[in-house]
């Protein structure tokens, strides 16, 4: 895993968790890795993914089972669109607003632009 | 755990240690016992190889130098060698890490530079004599390895062995515990040379040594001038002085004993306080 | 777990390196010690490794005076200085004399590590490069299950693949009752594997916080223009790059360099931001 410039460490680290929940790859009820495997394979320090985790915790993403680890929760998939709807509403689309009104680009242009990227990439 | 001395750890220190400075050790003896097997065989080419080999109780006579000089060579270049990697910061810190105690780093250096080290120079010196000259008494066992001296009525009195090994020539009967003492005190400066240095130990060590015997025996020479010129009567003819007193030698052993524990405590408080 | 209280530390004694230092390191965590050249951070390391004496001051190492060098603590210590010299050997004669000092030396833990780096383990330490080299030390020292583990610049020296095994290697050995310092300038081989940050500067300790701590107080961010907010900035491709506090409490990721910088520039700002 690449880690980008701009964003901190542990939220970079809770996105890697969330792809690959959403993506199917580690499902609900299953282990995800320790603490230790993450900060081995990513590279970095333990108590960084330590604080990932919490903030998967809080979010309902993960639960910790005392003494086993840590497990994706039942309701994980929804509540990690939830977490990414909020980061995204918060982050990502002021930016893009901030273009979209810099450049002057309609909102049917948008919707065109949109309607045929979903269907390229996500109808086949 | 004991933080001073312990038997099982201060073992794994000398086998660690042996793995470093083994091989100096190892090289060293080899030179040593190639050294005197050449003096050897040099000294006693003519007895052996000449057109009429013979032999006289003066073709052994190198030998007594030889141990002498060499043998102090070779205890100082081992002691001054021990400690001298300390002067260099890569292989000091190493060192230095080692979980064992300094005085036990302390009493392994001991071990190396003044047991091991005359035990082995006296061993390879022992062997090369035992070697040579039991040729030589092999050789002329029926010629002249044996000198018999006749006093004046023609009585055999004394019969002298020319060929004797060189142990039991000088097997030191009367000055045993200053024979066992010199090296000790020998090998304790130079083991210090080695930690107060931190490069060219030998030769630092050396001249060190020649600078302060010379300014003590110059001191020593004009205390005593001073204090005793025209006070003290010596008498020739009844010998109140005799330098073969038993006393005389205990005194000259606990000197040197006291010197060599001295030279030690130093040694050992240098390593302690030694910092890279 | 570590102490130092007013340690004074100079080479000679009219120049002091460090003047009344303070500071405590805790079990858990991987220090990060910075400084510029001469600063003083592998003799701060030595300091606590006990192979250099202060003038003054007091030293408390898992329970020890770290100058009396005393085989109970010195088992416990993991030193992994810049510059070593290793003996002409092979490698298992190198850990059969000097891994019994180690009460909890760990030998399938070193099998690992060598594997890992890619060290055959018959070798001769002779032919070994000097990464190679200092690849092995650093196993045996993590080998040696050592409480405190200090390492001088260890990243120095080693190829591009090893530095990624080294980071991994240091992610697995941090554990809950072990300490781990280590001294570097070039950051960015640690950037993610450091939790606390120690910078040295102008003979004492300039800022010593937990990374979590640095981005909750400070933000790093590429900004357009320099305004009186910014506590520092550094020009690049699109604007600056700057470092200003963090009012809104936006999540940034740390930026050694650029903070190294700033700690050494703007003291006066940052001071009281951190206390």
């Amino acid at each position: 895993m690449e880690f980008r410039d701009n964003k901190a460490i542990y939220l970079q680290i809770a996105d890697y968790v969330c792809e690959h929940i959403l993506l199917s790859k580690w499902k609900a009820d299953e282990k995800v890795p320790s603490v230790r495997e993450m900060a081995v394979e990513l590279e970095v320090n333990p108590n960084t993914v330590m604080r990932t985790y919490e903030l998967l915790q809080n979010k309902n993403i993960i639960n910790n089972k005392r003494g086993i680890g840590f497990f994706v929760a039942d309701e994980a998939i929804a509540n990690v669109k939830d977490y990414r709807k909020t980061q995204f509403m918060e982050e990502e689309l002021p930016v893009v607003f901030r273009n979209v009104y810099l450049l002057n680009i309609g909102f049917d242009e948008l919707q065109t632009r949109y309607n045929s990227f979903v269907k390229e990439n996500f109808n086949s | 755990m004991n933080n001073t001395f312990n038997i099982q750890r201060f073992g794994l220190l000398l086998k660690r240690q042996w793995l470093e400075f083994g091989k100096i050790f190892l090289i060293t003896v080899g030179v040593a016992l190639g050294v005197i097997i050449t003096f050897y065989t040099f000294s006693l080419w003519d007895v052996f190889f000449a057109e009429r080999p013979s032999f006289s109780q003066r073709d052994l006579g190198f030998r007594e130098p030889l141990f002498i000089i060499f043998g102090f060579l070779f205890i100082t270049v081992i002691s001054s060698s021990y400690f001298a990697h300390l002067g260099q910061k890569p292989k000091a810190i190493i060192d230095l890490m080692i979980p064992a105690s300094t005085f036990e780093k302390f009493l392994t250096g001991v071990f190396f530079t003044t047991i091991l080290s005359v035990a082995s120079f006296t061993l390879v010196f022992y062997l090369a004599d035992l070697a040579f000259v039991s040729k030589v008494r092999s050789s002329f066992a029926t010629v002249s390895n044996v000198t018999s001296y006749t006093d004046a009525r023609g009585q055999v009195t004394e019969t002298v062995d020319n060929a004797m090994y060189f142990f039991t020539k000088n097997f030191p009967e009367k000055f045993k515990s200053l024979f066992i003492m010199v090296p000790f005190f020998v090998t304790s400066v130079f083991l210090l040379g080695s930690l107060y240095f931190n490069r060219f130990h030998y030769i630092k060590t050396a001249i060190s040594v020649i600078i302060f015997s010379g300014v003590w025996s110059f001191i020593l020479y004009n205390t005593g001038r001073l204090l005793f010129e025209g006070k003290i009567m010596i008498e020739h003819d009844r010998q109140n002085f005799k330098p073969t007193d038993a006393g005389a030698e205990l005194a000259i052993f606990a000197f040197f004993a006291v010197l060599t524990l001295i030279f030690w405590t130093i040694g050992y408080i240098r390593l302690k306080e030694k910092q890279v | 777990m570590i102490t130092i209280n007013n340690l004074n530390f100079g080479y000679n004694k009219k120049k002091l390196l460090f003047k009344d230092l303070s500071m405590q390191l805790s079990a858990g965590h991987i220090y990060g010690l910075l400084g510029k050249n001469g600063a003083g951070k592998s003799t701060l390391l030595k300091n606590l490794a006990g192979l250099v004496y202060a003038q003054s001051g007091k030293m408390d190492v898992l329970g020890f005076d770290p100058a009396k060098r005393q085989p109970a603590l010195l088992s416990q210590i993991c030193f992994i200085p810049e510059e070593f010299y290793l003996p002409a050997v092979k490698i298992d004669a190198y850990v059969k004399a000097n891994a019994a000092f180690y009460p909890n030396f760990d030998h399938t833990y070193f099998a690992n590590l060598l594997a890992e780096f890619d060290i055959p383990a018959g070798q001769k330490l002779i032919d070994m490069s000097y990464g190679q080299k200092k690849k092995l030390i650093i196993a045996f020292g993590l080998a040696t299950q050592a409480k405190f583990v200090i390492m001088d610049e260890p990243t120095n020296g080693l190829d591009i693949p090893s530095k990624a095994q080294f980071r991994k290697i240091m992610a697995s050995a941090l554990t809950e009752d072990r300490c781990i310092i280590i001294s570097t300038h070039q950051v960015r081989d640690l950037d993610n594997l450091i939790d606390t940050v120690i910078m040295l500067d102008e003979n004492s300790v300039a800022l010593k916080a937990s990374v979590e701590e640095i981005t909750n107080k400070l933000c790093f961010k590429r900004v357009k223009e320099i305004d009186d907010t910014i506590i520092y900035a550094e020009p690049s491709l699109s604007g600056y790059n700057a470092v200003v506090p963090n009012f809104h409490d936006e999540d940034s990721k740390l930026d050694l360099e650029l903070l190294f910088n700033a700690v050494l520039t703007q003291k006066n700002k940052l001071k009281p931001i951190f206390n």
